[in-house]
């Protein structure tokens, strides 16, 4: 696996979460409910919907960084990080750019369609602030040495930095699908 | 080095139009400055100690926040550009800070340490009246929310922060509106979902 400067991929982590943290405060959270709740064209979720999904994912992999960055000793930050084989396919699976195939939600991550629409929408920059705020605490951490279980199954424990562009990714790619159909809702 | 002078070009536009200083002011007021910026919610001053800054915001916007041990939470000014920042009353009366100054957008600032901005209000006249000014039309602008805050429905300060600042809603979000102009997430909602796009 190639590695990357410590420094460089909070870095790029910073930059994508205030990517997303834009788009969701100077668009999303300033359409009309009827758009934030329409189903797209397809059928598929509404806007509102594909960020109720992140959020149950955020639900869980927020406190479990939390206690990781707690548990975690200071380290010299200087230590390269390197994903794992398994970190490493999830994120290419779960990047928009690489993992171009569909893939079903799993159970307890099927957002229902009658949801408060605002609230999400908050909820969802509230978590993406949280998020921002356990990167930057992750500066003075060694993100090969904390690892956290992943939400499919508790055996498989990933390292914080595969963890955190996991994530990342899982958030681009559904915003990408709430704003492909908010461009065909208008 | 980065270059200051368009930064410093601004906060003289913005000196010259409330209180102008002589030639020989400027020159001693403008060597004090310095660049400084932050990320997304970086914290500049915590409560609890002092404040050392003076701060002239030149991009992003920033809040001062009360927060306390059982998680109360109070937005009580925003600031952006061209602005000056931080908290104010202690760095003027050095003494430590009851409020958190933070980012709430990448920001660019200048900045002035106050043990550099003392001895010129101590010695230079005009610098101390621009302080002066400067302070009292913060004043001014608190004593202006507690009557909006006092007799204002919901609606109005809603309407009026729009007013004053029409593109906040699309820099902040909106919890901190919210919070700042004492309405409930809920209803704040209601006035967005109400708006014409």
């Amino acid at each position: 696996m190639a590695t990357i400067q410590h420094y460089e991929l909070i870095e790029q982590l910073e930059n994508r979460i205030e990517r997303h943290l834009e788009e969701a405060i100077h668009s999303l959270q300033n359409l009309p409910e009827k758009v934030l709740l329409q189903p797209a064209p397809n059928g598929g979720w509404s806007i509102a919907q594909c960020l109720e999904h992140l959020n149950t994912y955020g639900d869980y992999y927020l406190p479990q960084i939390k206690s990781g960055l707690e548990n975690a000793q200071k380290s010299s930050p200087s230590t390269p990080f390197q994903s794992s084989w398994l970190g490493a396919y999830f994120i290419k699976m779960m990047e928009p750019e690489t993992g171009k195939k569909k893939y079903k939600a799993f159970k307890g991550h099927i957002p229902a369609p009658d949801l408060d629409a605002y609230a999400t929408v908050a909820r969802f920059i509230q978590q993406q602030e949280e998020l921002l705020s356990y990167v930057k605490q992750a500066k003075s951490v060694n993100l090969n040495n904390i690892r956290i279980p992943i939400s499919i199954t508790r055996l498989i424990r990933l390292k914080l930095g595969d963890v955190f562009q996991f994530i990342i990714a899982h958030d681009e790619r559904h915003l990408q699908q709430a704003f492909r159909h908010f461009s065909t809702s208008r | 080095m980065p270059d200051l002078s368009p930064g410093l070009a601004t906060l003289k536009t913005v000196i010259d139009a409330a209180s102008p200083l002589t030639n020989d002011s400027w020159e001693a007021f403008s060597a004090i400055w310095r660049p400084f910026s932050a990320k997304r919610k970086e914290i500049l001053t915590v409560a609890g100690e002092r404040e050392r800054y003076l701060y002239f915001a030149l991009e992003g916007v920033q809040r001062i926040y009360y927060f306390d041990d059982q998680s109360r939470e109070a937005t009580l000014v925003f600031t952006y550009a061209p602005s000056f920042g931080g908290v104010i009353d202690a760095l003027m009366l050095s003494s430590p800070s009851r409020y958190f100054y933070e980012t709430l957008t990448p920001s660019v600032f200048l900045r002035a340490s106050i043990t550099d901005l003392q001895p010129l209000i101590e010695t230079r006249p005009d610098v101390a009246n621009l302080i002066r000014l400067g302070v009292t039309s913060a004043l001014s602008g608190v004593l202006e929310r507690l009557v909006e805050l006092q007799t204002f429905s919901a609606e109005d300060r809603f309407k009026q922060l729009l007013r004053r600042s029409p593109h906040i809603l699309q820099l902040v979000p909106h919890k901190y509106l919210a919070n700042y102009l004492g309405i409930d997430a809920t209803n704040f909602s209601k006035f967005i979902n109400r708006m014409k796009i």
